[in-house]
């Protein structure tokens, strides 16, 4: 069994205790707050001295439709990625899959009879992404997202993954919508870096 | 300034697998506790194994409900059982080098009541299954949380790389 006493503040092999040490492990990495409508948003050299990756996306797009929202690592467009969904909408619940040629992580989904990324901006969506052990290269990348948007009588709540078949470190995320969709004014990304005991 | 969210501990398993992983002694100073993990299991046959915990070494007392869904159709229900089931991970059968992605919050740890956890988690495979669990669980059990163990007990263990992170969470008391 492996296990850790949290007062010894030992480290054996990998294992890490740093104890009552408070240094703080949320950090904010960056923010970017649309102040018109824009296709693409990009954060690029990811700092690699996290052991996490959150992402808080509050917004909508500028189509007056619904759009799955696409995330891109590293600008991989490949058909590299396949994701999953768990979702209800105030009436029923639903699962389903992307197939094995989704161009990307899609942590809310307008395919499937889902509602994906809001076109409203008096209903805008929200949504956190974390992105666990995102620089290390013996994983694949698997993204866990939940979010959705209500309407005041209409909405959609949603569980999603997201796998990336590459066991490359995160170094970038490229968020677009289909359709030459734009991001709505006001929408806002803020990236968080989590860090690990010991770091 | 004061930090609200805290880094407390963190487990990668090592070259092998382990058969179980616990944190014990847990600091008794924050409101919450928050694990993430990035596991995956060898359970023979399947692409997907159960992420079983328990608390102070207790087998007892434990109840779960759920919401699932694996791909194709959703579930909900009830788990009385011996430990906090906080959904499915990958498993041996699953795309190689793809890990679980799972979080755990413990509200009021160390509290005299009986003890909440919620959690969600999914699987990930490059194929039509794969699971999006949401779950709620209750030790009905008075006692603080000083030791958490996450385990497999169905012919699996937890496959190298699999790391468990807990951080401590204090609200403004």
């Amino acid at each position: 069994m492996g296990s850790i006493s949290l007062k010894t503040k030992s480290k054996s092999n990998n294992l890490t205790a740093p104890g009552d040490v408070d240094l703080g492990a949320m950090i904010p990495l960056a923010t970017t707050t649309l102040s018109t409508a824009t296709a693409t948003v990009t954060f690029a050299n990811v700092s690699q001295t996290y052991e996490h990756l959150q992402m808080r996306i509050w917004g909508y797009n500028s189509s007056g439709s619904d759009r799955t929202l696409y995330l891109q690592l590293n600008s991989d467009s490949g058909s590299n990625y396949r994701n999953h969904y768990l979702s209800g909408n105030g009436t029923a619940v639903s699962a389903g899959s992307e197939g094995a040629a989704t161009t990307g992580i899609l942590p809310l989904n307008a395919n499937s009879s889902q509602t994906g990324f809001n076109g409203d901006s008096t209903k805008a969506s929200v949504v956190i992404m974390d992105i666990l052990d995102y620089r290390n290269t013996n994983k694949n990348t698997t993204v866990r997202s939940l979010g959705g948007w209500d309407g005041n009588g209409s909405g959609h709540v949603y569980l999603s993954s997201g796998l990336w078949m590459n066991t490359a470190a995160v170094t970038n995320l490229y968020f677009q919508l289909p359709y030459s969709t734009n991001f709505g004014s006001g929408t806002t990304f803020a990236l968080y870096g989590i860090k690990r005991a010991g770091a | 300034m004061a930090h609200t969210y805290s880094k407390i501990a963190t487990y990668t398993v090592g070259s092998g697998g382990i058969e179980s992983v616990s944190f014990i002694n847990i600091p008794q100073n924050y409101t919450d506790l928050l694990i993430k993990a990035s596991v995956r299991n060898t359970r023979s046959g399947a692409a997907e194994a159960e992420l079983r915990w328990t608390v102070n070494g207790s087998a007892l007392s434990y109840s779960n409900r759920l919401l699932q869904g694996n791909g194709t159709s959703t579930s909900a229900g009830s788990y009385s059982t011996t430990f906090f089931y906080s959904g499915e991970i990958d498993a041996a059968t699953a795309t190689a080098n793809t890990f679980g992605n799972a979080e755990i919050y413990i509200p009021n740890y160390t509290s005299s009541n009986y003890k909440s956890a919620m959690a969600d988690t999914v699987s990930e495979n490059n194929a039509t299954s794969a699971y999006a669990t949401a779950t709620a669980g209750l030790w009905s059990n008075t006692a603080p949380i000083t030791s958490i163990n996450f385990y497999y007990s169905a012919s699996g263990i937890w496959a190298q790389h699999s790391s468990f992170h807990l951080y401590g969470i204090k609200a403004e008391l």
